[in-house]
């Protein structure tokens, strides 16, 4: 073998160290997951006084993993409630309130509640810059006991101008969905 | 200063040129001298003689109808003969060639681009070009993310070389398009049969090569320059190369910069479908002796792509709303250039550095050492500001070193083989906040191959193997809280096995066979995603016990040749893939926080995927000509007795060409009407897919394009109309679909100035 050759392999096997010391293992910090929202409480007090109800949605661990907890309420009859509504992010410590984000960029986002129990309504009691409804201040009306489902969505980047959403109506909304949660709505 | 004598101006050239297909002589072939008004038209049998030259350098131009021009320098200081070769611009099939005078020295079924033909698609990326081969389909998410697909086959298991070095990137997305420049390229290659087992990288798919040319001989400085301007989306780029041999070494340099704004359907702009692309490629080659040279070869990509606003969705509700508008929401009338979340900003660069060393005239040895980084970075539309931070950020470095050994024997045996190791670094940068969907890994690849290669007068015949040994090491974090880190690591051996043959039946026909045996290990992306895909709205998981699949693969070819008149090529191909890979739809709903999304797994089943390309070309006349091209494929998942997702549709295409030599000062004048067909991909059913495959459509496409040639510079000059008929459609295998129609009418104007 000729040294031309003989410096070719050396060059060669020189090139090949690096596949020989980097047998080392990977070890990820896990990002933090500051835009999740874990938790969505929706508290309704009744105007009249008396004691509040509660509906929550709580999924610690995100889209993956565990399936989230669903905390109904019974509503009474022929009664009007205040609706405010919560949104954390449980899975930072302490929690961070989502709400708050929510908010700050209230233009960008509405609430649409969709209810299947007979003479619930809920209206919308707060208006972002424009004078459109956000939903994050709600009021509740029941009539006669029934019973139902209550579906709260988020939505992202809506367009409120379109026809109906500024009523409530999903249909023309776009944008994306940042929650869906459906609870059971039982009035007593 | 000399002082040019008459008797100096006796020399001649002469020569004749011929079809480096054929070998037949060209007539009417234009041989120009460059500088000078000097230049003559080639006889009957294609000889030619320019006779009262003087002493000097000459550049000379050859070209001929249809055929890509040919540049030339020559040191004239005594009578010249040249033999020159003209491969034909519009034969686009190499494997349709019968050599009149031996059997080809491959017996895969290769298809080409040719510089010409990628400079004239100028304002098309990798994978729209490649769309031009029979068998090759595209599957693209909107207007300007596309990945080539071969014989139904894409992303892990089809491998794309980059002057050499497999791509490596995040290639398991079926949204990330191949981050390769092809204006770099002079030629572009399609190994449609069981593919090179010298290639690293997955043995079941096909293999596309993007080559750039070696740099010619050349002192002068000599160049292109080409731009181009589009009516749809207002696109427009500039591309440049220009090289130069020096005394010590040689270089070449291309740059490339692209833009456009919101691409429009016939009815509606698509909202935020721009895109940017900035590209630049550095070669040098240094020959030391005659035995020893070196090169170096650097290129640079780097893109920003815009996604379709109204393709951003949420959860199931309002993929299904979506799904319902006729035009997308967000849609807005005015058009605009800038690029806003949803987006990806993707960087690819390349090293490379290549030595080859010849022992004697039939052993060579060739070492390549070379460094890849990718940079993939993807915004969504997120909240509080956070539109900012990417969505998925991760980096990819990739390390390959290889050795070649390869010796040819007079008895027309010949012998490759050589060693290849592969290091793949992948981080994801935490910056996202979102827990990733392709976790942390390293993976270390061995492999080595020998390929034996027999070549007589009449019959080529060829047999090889090839082993890898690959080590993954991947960190994957918990589905629950708080997150940990979980190692695996995993051991494969991959096999791949190879023989085929090449047959000159006659003068005019020629017949391959090939069959392959190969395993492929299961991909990252499959053992290991976890989580949500936000492009596709649904929740997708690996599977850590996949095993990896084993595929069979033949492939049988005919091909014929009379004369200029007359070309056809037929291949069939047949590929039974057991543990194929893929990802399914479970039918299982999860109910998050933010609404139910769909669950998909990666699942295996046995798979059996089989078609046909047919490629015909027909001289009617002088300057009439017809090129008719169909594929038909069929994919099945045997297992669970359904079609295989995302095979392409059936296509049928017609080109009507009408091309004269010369007409008054205007050289290879083209005139085309290109007929295209795409069937309805009817074989999915309902429950396989959100919405039933969008109906077959028709496109027209005109194309007119011609050369000038000036004292020492050549221009060309091309226009062409695409889906000239602005028809509404949407295609199978674009995934904008769901949302949105496909691109309306769109002119382009291309000119290449060459000096």
């Amino acid at each position: 073998m000729n040294q031309k050759i003989q410096s070719l392999v050396l060059l060669f096997g020189l090139a090949m160290l690096p596949f020989v010391f980097t047998s080392c293992e990977k070890d990820p910090e896990p990002p933090i997951e500051e835009e999740v929202i874990t938790t969505l409480t929706y508290t309704l007090t009744p105007t009249g006084g008396g004691n509040a109800v509660i509906f929550r949605f709580q999924d610690l661990d995100g889209d993956g993993g565990n399936a989230g907890t669903i905390t109904n309420g019974t509503l009474a009859a022929n009664t009007t409630y205040t609706g405010s509504m919560e949104l954390l992010n449980e899975s930072e410590t302490p929690a961070e309130d989502v709400t708050e984000e929510i908010n700050e960029e209230d233009e960008e986002h509405q609430f649409f509640f969709q209810v299947t129990t007979p003479d619930v309504t809920i209206g919308y009691a707060d208006v972002d810059g424009n004078n459109n409804p956000v939903g994050l201040a709600t009021t509740v009306t029941t009539g006669a006991a029934a019973s139902g489902t209550m579906t709260v969505i988020l939505r992202h980047e809506p367009n409120k101008d379109a026809s109906g959403v500024s009523d409530g109506d999903i249909t023309n909304a776009g944008g994306e969905t940042d929650i869906e949660v459906t609870f059971t709505l039982d009035v007593q | 200063m000399t002082t040019i004598r008459a008797q100096d101006c006796t020399l001649m050239i002469s020569g004749n040129v011929v079809d480096t297909d054929t070998h037949d002589g060209l007539r009417d072939a234009n041989i120009f001298l460059e500088g000078t008004q000097n230049g003559t038209i080639s006889d009957d049998e294609g000889y030619f003689e320019i006779k009262n030259l003087c002493e000097g350098d000459y550049h000379l131009v050859i070209s001929h109808v249809g055929c890509e021009p040919h540049y030339l320098f020559v040191e004239l200081y005594q009578d010249t003969i040249l033999h020159l070769h003209l491969d034909h611009a519009h034969h686009v099939l190499e494997g349709a060639v019968v050599s009149g005078q031996s059997s080809k020295s491959t017996t895969q079924t290769v298809q080409v681009l040719n510089e010409q033909k990628i400079l004239d698609d100028i304002n098309e990326n990798l994978a729209l070009q490649l769309e031009d081969i029979t068998g090759v389909s595209i599957l693209r998410s909107g207007s300007s993310i596309a990945k080539p697909i071969v014989h139904g086959l894409y992303g892990n298991r089809l491998t794309i070389l980059n002057n050499g070095i497999a791509q490596s990137g995040q290639q398991w997305g079926n949204d990330h398009s191949p981050e390769i420049d092809p204006l770099v390229a002079n030629k572009i290659k399609v190994i449609k049969g069981v593919s090179g087992l010298e290639y690293p990288g997955s043995n079941l798919g096909a293999v596309i090569l993007v080559e750039p040319k070696r740099i010619g001989n050349e002192p002068h400085l000599h160049g292109r320059v080409s731009y181009f301007f589009e009516t749809n989306g207002f696109g427009h780029g500039l591309n440049a190369q220009i090289q130069q041999q020096l005394p010590r070494f040689s270089w070449k340099l291309n740059g490339t910069y692209k833009r456009s704004g919101d691409r429009s359907t016939p009815d509606y702009l698509l909202r935020n479908t721009g895109g940017q692309e900035a590209n630049m490629a550095l070669q040098l080659e240094k020959n030391w002796s005659d035995a020893s040279s070196l090169n170096v070869y650097f290129s640079s990509f780097n893109t920003d792509l815009g996604v379709l606003r109204g393709s951003h969705i949420g959860n199931l509700t309002d993929l299904e709303a979506a799904l319902q508008q006729e035009i997308p929401f967000f849609t807005s009338d005015t058009f605009t250039y800038r690029i806003n979340p949803p987006k990806q900003k993707v960087g690819h660069q390349l090293a490379k550095l290549n030595l080859k060393h010849f022992l004697n005239d039939s052993q060579w040895l060739d070492f390549t050492a070379a460094a890849q980084f990718n940079n993939r970075k993807e915004f969504d539309v997120r909240r509080s500001g956070r539109s900012d931070i990417p969505a998925l950020s991760i980096q990819q470095f990739t390390y390959f070193l290889e050795g070649k050994y390869q010796q040819e024997w007079d008895s027309g045996w010949s012998l490759k083989t050589g060693m290849q190791f592969n290091l793949i670094d992948n981080t994801n940068n935490p910056e996202t906040g979102i827990l990733p969907l392709i976790p942390d890994y390293y993976s270390y690849e061995v492999g080595t191959y020998a390929i034996a290669r027999l070549k007589q007068r009449r019959l080529t015949y060829e047999f090889g193997a090839r082993y890898d040994n690959i080590i993954q090491n991947v960190a994957t974090f918990t589905d629950d809280v708080p997150r940990e880190v979980v190692q695996y690591n995993e051991v494969y051996h991959n096999f791949g096995l190879s023989s085929g043959f090449n047959l000159k039946l006659n003068e005019h026909l020629s017949l391959d066979y090939n069959l392959g045996y190969a395993s492929r290990n299961p991909g990252i992306n499959e053992l290991y995603s976890s989580g949500l895909h936000q492009g596709v709205s649904g929740i997708e998981e690996g599977d850590v016990n996949l095993v990896p699949e084993y595929a069979l693969k033949s492939t049988l070819s005919l091909a014929g040749n009379v004369r200029e008149r007359f070309s056809f090529e037929s291949l069939l191909y047949y590929q039974d893939i057991r543990d194929y890979i893929f990802l399914r739809p479970t039918g299982d709903v999860r109910l998050t926080i933010r609404g139910a999304f769909p669950v998909f797994r990666y699942e295996q089943s046995h798979a059996r995927i089989w078609g046909w390309d047919a490629m015909m070309f027909y001289q009617l006349n002088e300057p009439l000509s017809i090129k008719a091209t169909y594929s038909f494929i069929q994919g099945d998942d045997l297992t669970n007795n359904e079609a295989l997702i995302y095979i392409p549709s059936n296509q049928l295409s017609g080109v009507l060409k009408y091309n004269i030599s010369k007409w008054k000062g205007l050289e290879n004048l083209a005139f085309e009407i290109t007929n295209k067909y795409v069937f309805r991909q009817d074989r999915i059913t309902d429950e396989q897919d959100f919405v039933a495959p969008p109906d077959g459509y028709y496109l027209l496409g005109l194309e007119t394009s011609t050369d000038i040639q000036f004292s020492k510079t050549r221009l060309r000059i091309l226009f062409k109309v695409d889906n000239a008929l602005n028809t509404r459609y949407r295609d199978y295998l674009n995934r904008q679909r769901y949302f949105a129609d496909d691109w309306g009418v769109n002119a382009t104007l291309g000119l290449t100035l060459r000096f």
